[in-house]
């Protein structure tokens, strides 16, 4: 099936690209398909909005551009993947939407608020109520208890003992990890644990729950639990999610994808009213044409 | 190339290093300053210098024992952080080092470490003893003369050699954690250590419980049995059988504490589930395996310290309180009669000379004429210095034949209902007879005192005693209560109604030398017939003798020859010369005690508690770049940075207090029990000396407590700095 799009403008994008590719590799485009994003969104309020964000690590003689100028947003309810090689600069737009490190330029809002602006105090606290994380390794203190580790974000917001415990059980429920409430991390399976982190990640009922490769270390079996679980997440909460990943077969379980290449946008697809098989037979096809050189660019 | 390895890790390895390093440097330091004392003795004025030498011998064996306490908790803070670094040491063979040359990294750094601690702390040492010839002055009372810069070979010597056994044993058990350490540890191992393995947290509760209650039952036990003084053998015993329970207590505290908090902090929803003190109380619990048993042993080395320090000083800070009362006149000589019981056996160690019970007192100065010469050469002769002397005579109120004692402790116990002091059983109450006194000796010393005259009359008796608290009370008791005593079928009541301990002392003494005497009407201890006990012979220097003078001539005193014994006009041994004391060496005496006690007690104090100070800072420290990953997990989740601190915090004072509380509530009760020994023999005070340890805990102790929160805030500070990348 050839690319198929909402916006008429994208699959020309991907021709342009496939035939420019392999000599010299332009700058992505990215002013015109956020502009188009925005056109086919409008009336939803945007949760996240990344403006121009640029990010370089190192001092004077070792420069890593990881980021250049970097637009786009996130409407709510969304639930939104982003793909690329490693060393494209995913984690490194993560972590600066999700405060956890600082821009070097540019503007990131969250629900209107610009959290590059923001004071660290207020950052911590900022993270606290709008923010959930899920990680490749799913990052749960070992001391605690699956309950525990579930209950903390709640407990540092000082949310009552018996509605923090009743809201781990519902969340608890609802991801299907009742059974291990009361086991060490270590105890349970890695899929249990990212599940574990998911349900922490939103328990908070956060603006936006950010993963970054969550099921980068799950076998497939794990990894469709947990990316039901992210979609039921979204779909039933109506929680925003963006998701990094550099596998297809999570990306088709988003609604739209945005492609990194050398810490540049180099596309984005929507999936539309598309099945996944669809939406992953498309992304396939993006995928090969930034790859270009086998499997292992992504 | 081996050497940059080792020093780079020196370096890298630097907080763990650091702590040990300043802990060993610390350590060589004190070592080096206290055994200087001997030099030191040169620049003090001679009259204490032989006092401060035999100090000197002294610290130097206690040198030795605290090397070998110390050399332990070194090693094993040595291996703590070896432990750490197995993985290291696994990289560097698969980077292609040899097994050999990883050792030798090993040994390098070890090397250094020490050597650097070796030279630092001798710099310091030496530094420190120049100052502490001072402090060495003040204590003994004593001056400074041509002080100049001084280093003991002595004391660098025997430091190093200490040293040397430390850094020797670390050697053996650094490179066997070289020798043992696997490929196989570097995959997975540090994942495997931070597991929770602490098992049901209710079986920690009760294992907790079971540790509380054994230390209150071995708390009971001490207190109702005191120590074993007596030396019997189910005394010892019993006495083992506490310190055993009190051992084990400690030990099941330490491991069920973290359990315990856990579980009953738990039940507490409310409090559990707030902020970050679930967070904080799984910490604590999951360093239980590693740090349990090394709290419970610092338990009890702090405990050895506070007790040590603070009796010791107890002790000799009551001498110099009562050492006024205990010297009413510039000199005493006293001779001790045989009694019933030893005459027989003097028959036979003075080679079969005629032996007799006195019955009637000796001239105490006649006898020291006979017996005793002075500088010169000539007979002894007190009324060269002294003018002003009276004798006193007491008697045994054990008679001949007799199975009891005309008047004891025990009879006035009866009296008054009070107990009998710990310290002193039944049997011995028998026996602790009361010492006898005519009523004319008695006015005849008050005389010599400048004190009122006692009038007993007919059937009047009055107490005395120079040793206040446990034995004074029970006096106190008697007479204020009127107590009647029945003596040779009559009975006696008391003309007084409260003792009057300056009535009491019976010679110059450093400690007391009156535990209780009756004084009786002259006829009534006539007819008693009761044996001599001791004469003294007490005395004031003549107005124109100065305190030198008169201290001149006695110490020029010597007696004819060693075992001489006193005779009676009928040719019969009938007692040895007792003490001669002089006010001026009493109170020398109690205050080099006292110099002796604290220089002692500092010594002994500082090292311990730097060692165990050490030990908890270098574990907390490891902990917290450990927990380094969790720091940043919660940061992420929004925690402030001066929440985790919090919470490092909280978790860190559990650490050093708990330790500190038990040594000193295992310090309060071993120290009770102590005082009220030593308050048989006279008064306590322990309030102004439990100030000086607490002032050298303080510092020590709460200097490495506040050192390791300032670096765990550091290390807290950087996890959460560093950006999580992948
Ligand atoms: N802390 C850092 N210091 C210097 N360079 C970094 C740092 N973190 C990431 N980089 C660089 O930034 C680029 C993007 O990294 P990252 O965002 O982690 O990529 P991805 O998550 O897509 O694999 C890479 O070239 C990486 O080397
Ligand atoms: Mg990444």
């Amino acid at each position: 099936m050839p690319l198929q799009s909402q916006t008429p403008a994208r699959p020309q994008e991907a021709q342009h690209m496939r035939t420019a590719y392999p000599k010299n590799p332009p700058a992505a485009p990215t002013a015109p398909s956020a502009a188009g994003m925005e056109a086919s969104r409008a009336g939803v309020p945007r949760v996240l909005e990344v403006q121009h964000i640029e990010k370089v690590y190192g001092s004077r003689n070792a420069i890593t551009r990881a980021l250049s100028d970097v637009s786009f947003s996130v409407a709510e309810g969304e639930f939104v993947g982003i793909m690329g090689a490693s060393g494209s600069g995913k984690s490194t737009m993560l972590n600066c939407i999700s405060t956890i490190d600082t821009v070097t330029s540019g503007h990131v809002l969250i629900n209107g608020a610009d959290v590059t602006a923001l004071k660290p105090a207020k950052l911590t606290r900022f993270r606290r109520e709008q923010l959930g994380f899920i990680f490749q390794d799913s990052n749960l203190l070992d001391t605690l208890t699956a309950r525990e580790n579930i209950a903390l974000p709640l407990t540092i917001s000082r949310v009552a003992a018996k509605e923090t415990l009743s809201r781990v059980e519902e969340v608890a429920r609802r991801l299907g990890i009742l059974e291990v409430l009361d086991k060490y991390p270590y105890q349970m399976s890695g899929g249990q644990q990212q599940r574990v982190a998911a349900a922490r990640a939103m328990v908070t009922n956060p603006a936006i729950i950010m993963a970054d490769e969550p099921t980068g270390a799950l076998d497939s079996k794990n990894a469709r639990l947990l990316l039901e679980c992210l979609e039921t997440m979204n779909r039933t909460y109506r929680a925003t999610v963006l998701m990094v990943t550099h596998d297809a077969f999570a990306a088709s379980y988003t609604h739209r994808v945005i492609f990194l290449r050398d810490g540049r946008v180099f596309t984005e697809l929507n999936r539309g009213d598309s099945s996944r098989q669809d939406f992953f037979n498309r992304i396939m096809e993006v995928v090969a044409i930034m790859g270009g050189e086998g499997s292992d660019a992504l | 190339m081996l050497c940059k390895i080792a020093w780079s890790n020196v370096r890298r390895a630097g907080r763990d290093y650091l702590v040990y390093f300043v802990t060993l440097m610390l350590a060589v330091m004190v070592f080096y300053a206290f055994n200087t004392i001997t030099v030191q003795a040169d620049f003090i004025a001679s009259d204490t210098r032989e006092l401060v030498r035999m100090l000197g011998g002294i610290l130097s064996g206690l040198t030795v024992f605290l090397a070998a306490v110390m050399g332990f908790l070194m090693v094993y803070a040595n291996n703590f952080i070896m432990k750490r670094r197995k993985r290291e040491f696994g990289l560097y063979q698969i980077l292609g080092m040899s097994r050999g040359q990883v050792s030798r990294v090993m040994v390098l750094e070890t090397t250094f470490v020490s050597a650097g601690a070796a030279v630092a702390g001798l710099i310091l040492g030496m530094g420190l003893s120049q100052l502490m010839v001072f402090f060495t002055g003040a204590i003994f009372q004593s001056q400074i003369e041509n002080f100049s810069f001084f280093v003991s070979p002595f004391a660098v010597g025997i430091t190093l050699a200490c040293l040397l056994v430390v850094y020797l044993v670390s050697l053996v058990f650094n490179l066997r954690v070289v020798r043992r350490s696997k490929l196989i540890d570097l995959f997975g191992a540090e994942r495997r250590g931070e597991q929770v393995k602490t098992g049901h947290p209710l079986v920690a509760a009760v294992v907790f419980i079971a540790g509380v209650a054994l230390i209150a039952v071995s708390y009971a036990r001490l207190w109702r049995d005191g120590l074993p003084y007596s030396g019997t053998t189910e005394e010892t015993e019993a006495f083992l059988i506490t310190t055993a329970m009190v051992i084990v207590g400690t030990l099941l505290f330490f491991f069920g504490l973290s359990g315990f908090l856990l579980k009953a902090l738990q039940g507490v929803r409310g409090f559990y589930y707030r902020g970050l003190n679930m967070f904080t109380l799984r910490q604590l619990n999951a360093k239980v395996n590693t740090v349990s048993l090394s709290m419970a042993v610092i338990a009890m080395i702090l405990f050895l310290a506070i007790t040590s320090v603070t009796g010791g000083m107890s002790i000799a800070s009551s001498m110099v309180e009562n050492i006024e009362l205990h010297t009413p006149a510039d000199f005493s000589q006293t001779i001790v009669y045989f009694s019933t019981s030893t005459s027989a056996g003097v028959k036979a160690w003075a080679g079969g000379a005629e032996t007799a019970v006195a019955t009637e007192p000796i001239d105490v100065a006649r006898v020291m004429s006979a017996l005793a010469t002075d500088a010169d050469g000539q007979p002894v002769d007190f009324s060269r210095v002294s003018d002003d002397m009276v004798q006193v005579d007491t008697y045994d109120s054990m008679l001949p034949g007799a199975d009891k004692p005309v008047v004891s402790l025990r009879d006035l116990v009866a009296v008054t209902g009070d107990e009998l002091p710990k310290g002193i059983d039944m049997g011995s109450a028998e026996a602790l007879g009361l010492a006898i006194m005519r009523e004319s000796d008695y006015n005849a010393l008050m005389a010599f005192y400048g004190k009122e005259q006692a009038n007993l009359g007919e059937d009047g008796y009055l107490l005395t005693c120079d040793m206040g608290d446990t034995l004074g009370d029970i006096y106190n008791h008697a007479l204020g209560q009127g107590a009647e005593l029945d003596i040779a079928g009559r009975s006696f009541h008391p003309v007084i109604d409260e003792l009057d301990l300056s009535a009491g002392p019976q010679a110059v003494s450093s400690m007391g030398s009156n535990t209780g005497t009756i004084v009786l009407p002259d006829e009534v201890v006539d007819e008693l017939g009761c044996p001599l006990y001791n004469s003294t012979l007490i005395g004031n220097y003549a107005a124109g003798v100065t305190a030198e003078e008169g201290q001149e001539y006695l110490d020029g005193v010597s007696l004819e020859s060693y075992d001489a014994l006193v005779m009676n006009d009928a040719g019969q041994a009938i007692g040895t010369i007792g003490s001669r004391a002089t006010r001026a060496t009493m109170y020398e005496t109690v205050s080099s005690m006292m110099g002796l006690i604290s220089y002692m007690a500092i010594y002994i104090g500082f090292v311990l508690v730097v060692a165990c100070a050490a030990i908890l800072t270098i574990q907390q420290l490891s902990s917290v770049s450990d927990g380094s990953t969790s720091y940043r997990i919660l940061s992420e989740l929004g925690t402030s940075e001066g929440e985790i601190a919090h919470s490092v915090l909280k978790q860190q004072a559990i650490f050093f207090a708990f330790p500190l509380l038990m040594g000193i509530a295992h310090a309060i009760i071993a120290l009770k029990v102590i005082i009220d020994l030593v308050q048989l023999f006279g008064g306590i005070s322990i309030g102004s000396t439990v100030g000086l340890a607490v002032v050298i805990f303080g510092l020590a102790y709460g200097g490495y407590f506040a050192v390791t929160y300032l670096m765990s805030r550091g290390i807290v500070h950087d996890a959460i700095r560093v950006r999580k990348t992948l």
